[in-house]
């Protein structure tokens, strides 16, 4: 799923307006400036893009752009596979 | 006592249905190109079907134009009348030489006037609520919907850390705003006022809410002609950077205009119908302030809605405070080019206006069918007039009677 991973990362950079080259998965929230807001609008967008809904709860175990994106990530294909 | 500190005009920016900049925008009001059409606002599933609504929009790239101008990626990040402050207020700065000036750092001050707030933001979130039934807002619909967001984004990108606020009077705000700001250039606390105002409500909702009032034209705005029937919404921005002369003239700044007079007044009458009394006494302050009621030339840009009141209403105003000189005052009407931007309308009509002294050249007024005779004044018609005048007085009366009037001297 690189097409998706990719759309996602083009989506965030655009969103929370980061440079897509600082988008790597070892960079921690705080490194990229990614605050609460800005993890709930980059999930706001999500939300309308894919129709999907992101449960409140669903980053409670992300640490880094990786994990965050993995959830995203997860979200949206659980959507498609339904 | 000290004679109080003189004011000057060294920066000017705007974004309007004219144009992009204040330069695109004053060539569309010299050239008479209106931009007043017929537009088909559509709210989605939920709302009623479109209509037609006469509005003026900015039809160029916004975004990408601010997004140039400031050097960075903006995005989604604000409602479109902070945006349509946010552009102008780059342009002003950087016309008057003050770009991550000291002078920012504590003794400027940033008041800008909306009459509104983010009615884009606040329109998509409702049909989002009420429409669709979603359970959570946007994470930024408060910051950008919020009357204030237009200063607290100028004032965070251009670090303007002295006195920050918005101020609203309806179709006035922009006025008070530059009031606002010249009041504190006046008592000292401050050197540099970087003023002015935006508005972004052509939506689909806000249309009909002023459609309601009963002060809309199905067509168009035709100011000061028989057979006008109300005004139209337009969109934009418009800032000046005004300061202290002693200051402007210390670092050399190139000097466009003086402010040399305010005059604010309230009706307390009427939420929509004007009052002769309060026009007078807010024109009449500003032109005995500035010391221009004795025949000299003044262009007057007027508030000129197309309402048949406000014109009549205003023109008799003009004569009660001019007298004799009346009828050869230059009057000008460009709400008929970029139709009514409510709270920016004092602001972007200040910088058409004080390009045109400084050009010479008045911007006609347009969508005239035939001048009404209630309205005896020198109207600019047909295309730009060559005019030499000494000053400009910049008339605005707000609904619910809130008027300003400010006179700008031509600067030799």
């Amino acid at each position: 799923m690189a097409d998706l991973r990719e759309e996602l990362i083009d989506l965030i950079a655009e969103e929370a307006l980061i440079d897509k080259a600082k988008l790597v998965p070892g960079a921690t929230l705080a490194d990229l400036g990614l605050d609460s807001v800005g993890v709930v609008s980059v999930v706001f967008a999500v939300e309308e893009k894919y129709g999907v809904e992101i449960a409140e709860d669903a980053f409670k175990d992300v640490n880094d752009f990786g994990s965050f994106l993995a959830v995203l990530e997860g979200v949206v294909e659980t959507k498609r596979a339904a | 006592m000290t004679s109080p500190r003189r004011i000057v005009v060294t920066g000017l920016g705007a974004v309007s249905p004219l144009g992009l900049g204040a330069q695109a925008t004053w060539e569309g009001a010299r050239d008479g190109r209106g931009a007043i059409r017929i537009h088909h606002l559509d709210a989605g599933p939920h709302a009623p079907d479109t209509r037609d609504t006469p509005a003026a929009v900015i039809e160029g790239d916004l975004l990408g134009f601010t997004e140039t101008l400031v050097g960075r990626k903006i995005g989604a990040s604000l409602d479109p009348f902070a945006l349509m402050a946010l552009g102008p207020a780059q342009e002003a700065l950087s016309q008057a030489g003050l770009i991550r000036a000291e002078v920012l750092e504590d003794r400027t001050a940033l008041v800008l006037g909306h009459g509104f707030a983010g009615i884009h933001t606040l329109e998509v979130g409702y049909e989002r609520f009420f429409g669709q039934k979603g359970t959570r807002m946007h994470p930024l619909t408060v910051p950008k919907v919020m009357v204030s967001a237009p200063v607290s984004a100028v004032a965070i990108e251009f670090k303007i850390r002295g006195p920050v606020f918005a101020v609203s009077s309806a179709c006035a705000s922009s006025g008070h705003a530059i009031a606002q700001g010249a009041a504190f250039i006046r008592s000292g606390e401050c050197d540099v006022a970087v003023v002015g105002g935006s508005e972004a409500i052509v939506t689909p909702c806000c249309l009909r809410a002023w459609e309601g009032l009963q002060a809309m034209s199905p067509t168009t705005c035709r100011p000061f002609s028989l057979g006008r029937d109300g005004m139209a919404i337009g969109e934009g921005g418009a800032v000046m950077v005004i300061e202290a002369l002693e200051h402007a003239q210390a670092r050399g700044a190139t000097i466009l205009a003086e402010l040399s007079g305010v005059g604010l007044s309230s009706d307390a009458f009427h939420w929509t119908q004007p009052s002769l009394d309060g026009a007078v006494k807010a024109m009449g302050r500003a032109c005995e302030q500035a010391g221009i009621l004795d025949g000299q030339t003044v262009l007057i840009s007027t508030h000129g809605t197309g309402t048949p009141l406000n014109d009549k209403n205003e023109a008799a105003a003009i004569q009660a405070v001019f007298g004799e000189s009346a009828p050869r005052q230059p009057v000008i009407a460009t709400k008929s080019a970029h139709g009514h931007l409510i709270g920016a309308a004092t602001a972007i009509q200040g910088v058409i206006g004080l390009i045109a002294m400084r050009e010479g050249l008045a911007p006609p007024i347009l969508n005239m069918l035939e001048p009404d005779p209630e309205c005896p004044l020198d109207l600019v018609l047909g295309e730009a007039r060559p005019i030499e005048a000494q000053a400009m007085l910049l008339n605005s009366f707000a609904f619910g009677g809130l008027n300003t009037a400010l006179v700008f001297r031509h600067w030799r």
